[in-house]
């Protein structure tokens, strides 16, 4: 396999020229697929037959809580990558993705409580994915947390890093951990949550919303990474000339 | 400088700061009181409750002692002579973290016997409970090294580290007050037992590296 | 379309609340999440643009 590409997105230089021609076409694309998706999903997908309308809140739901997982994935592998390699991009990369994915936790948390009440007639109930989700904000919260108190630039790289690397090390064990204490505590009453087999109408709005969703992220993040790119940079001649040709 | 003498000055440094450890001590006999004075003192809250209040206690109690590990030897600069002494930094931790642990896990083992019975604890259960106590602790305290190692260069660090760590603690207390609650209803425990140790024994070989990572880190 | 008249959408069966306010919190949050992110680029740029030609004058 080759590896050019892998190398070439270490750099910071590189790096940017490239996020300046693609995060335009991520972003719009995602915008797009996202509303495709969930103005099918709202208006002309089938209600569920046992949970009614309110089912369609799975479609904001559902790609935030991927979302929310892959990104701390993608911690997880720059975290190794800035420890191991030492790359450049990598510790960018995770400051810029950390709050997003705290965000993306953030929502699935917000649409999974009000999805809740109508469904169980609770806001919160301490359901195994629920419980996973909020666990996993916290660990963002922690991240975050982490890189705004450290001033010295450097460590706080570091810090994160290893906090990015323990935690995909950890997230396994503990979501399997949070579904072994689900299982001993939870009645038997909320296996609704359980999903069943969804028809094509439903599935393919999901599909779209959750591709969309990757787009708009994947559009924000290399416009966070590219302004903290400009920070670290900015003694660089291709900065100035980038800022100062271009007019950006 | 050897490990063995490295390991020899750790011993007498926790001598010499006895009152750490009585902190940590007091502290977990604090929150403990904290759950009969602020929820119910009735034994059929109690009893059930006593393995989770008991490891919540153990957790914080272990997070507040590995939290000023490094801080004084960061402060006089001793942990710098230990990154460039030239010995493997994670062996070193590992021997600092064992004297740690031996010195909080004892005093605690003794409390143990005291406190299960203000909360009710049968005997048959204590058992269970110091079983849980000797295996998950470990972990507690090797995931706690890496955050106190990040944070040892900050005046202020305690509660940064309680909000790194504690969500990585999650998995140990549901397993130990899962083999005590089974062991409640007469069910098995030995498999939450053996979760317990392969918890400790992933976290005895990676935190050791990561705590010296973040060390060196920090020094710098 | 899987509703008969707007109204009905509007109200998702008795489920509207819900749904809407899902969506609505949403919207506001992925916004935000645009918007903070173009501005700290938008900002960042406009910063180092002032300091250079301030740099290229001295």
């Amino acid at each position: 396999m080759n590896w050019i590409w892998f190398h070439k997105l270490g750099s910071p230089k590189w790096f940017f020229q490239w996020a300046n021609k693609w995060s335009k076409f991520a972003f719009f694309i995602g915008v797009l697929l996202l509303t495709i998706g969930v103005v099918w999903g709202l208006g002309f997908a089938p209600a569920d037959y046992q949970q009614g309308n309110s089912f369609r809140i799975i479609y904001i739901h559902v790609p935030t809580a991927i979302l929310a997982q892959s990104c701390y994935l993608g911690l997880g592998v720059a975290g190794i990558v800035s420890l191991v390699w030492r790359m450049k991009m990598a510790p960018v990369f995770i400051k810029a993705v950390a709050p997003l994915g705290a965000v993306m936790a953030l929502i699935a948390l917000i649409s999974g409580a009000i999805w809740g009440k109508p469904t169980w007639g609770a806001w919160w109930v301490w359901d195994a994915r629920l419980t996973s989700v909020l666990i996993l904000f916290l660990l963002y919260m922690g991240v975050i947390a982490i890189q705004n108190s450290l001033d010295d630039m450097q460590l706080a790289d570091k810090a994160v890093a290893v906090i990015s690397v323990v935690g995909l090390i950890n997230l396994p064990i503990i979501k399997y951990s949070v579904e072994w204490w689900n299982t001993l505590h939870q009645p038997a009453t909320f296996t609704i949550t359980a999903k069943p087999a969804m028809p094509m109408e439903m599935w393919l709005p999901l599909l779209l919303s959750t591709l969309g969703m990757y787009g708009f992220i994947a559009g924000v993040a290399m416009w966070r990474m590219q302004a903290e790119v400009l920070v670290r940079e900015h003694r660089a001649n291709w900065v100035k000339k980038e800022v100062l040709d271009n007019g950006i | 400088m050897t490990y063995s003498s490295f390991f020899y000055s750790e011993i007498l440094a926790v001598f010499r700061r006895k009152q750490d450890v009585v902190n940590a001590l007091v502290f977990f006999l604090l929150v403990i009181t904290l759950f009969p004075l602020g929820v119910s003192p009735s034994k059929e809250f109690l009893q059930p409750a006593a393995g989770g209040i008991i490891w919540c206690a153990v957790a914080l109690a272990v997070l507040m002692s590995v939290e000023g590990m490094f801080k004084e030897d960061f402060n006089d600069g001793s942990l710098e002579q230990l990154v460039v002494s030239g010995l493997y930094l994670p062996i070193l931790v590992l021997l600092k973290l064992l004297v740690q642990w031996v010195s909080v896990i004892i005093p605690l083992l003794v409390l143990t016997p005291i406190l299960s019975q203000m909360l009710f604890i049968n005997w048959e259960i204590l058992w269970v409970l110091v079983l849980t106590l000797l295996i998950g602790s470990p972990a507690l305290f090797l995931i706690g090294t890496i955050g106190a190692a990040l944070t040892v260069s900050l005046r202020r660090g305690a509660v940064l580290m309680l909000l790194i760590i504690l969500p990585f603690y999650l998995p140990v207390i549901i397993f130990s007050t899962g083999a005590i609650a089974a062991a409640q209803v007469g069910q098995p425990y030995n498999g939450q037992l053996a979760i317990l140790a392969a918890i400790s024994l992933i976290t005895l070989t990676l935190s050791p590296i990561m705590a010296a990572v973040s060390i060196k880190a920090s020094v710098n | 379309m899987a509703f008969e008249s707007l109204n009905e959408f509007l109200s998702m069966g008795t489920h509207g609340p819900f749904v809407w306010s899902v969506y609505g919190i949403s919207l506001v949050l992925l916004f935000g999440c645009y918007f903070s992110s173009m501005k700290a680029k938008k900002d960042q740029i406009k910063r180092l643009k002032q300091r250079y030609l301030r740099e290229q004058k001295s």
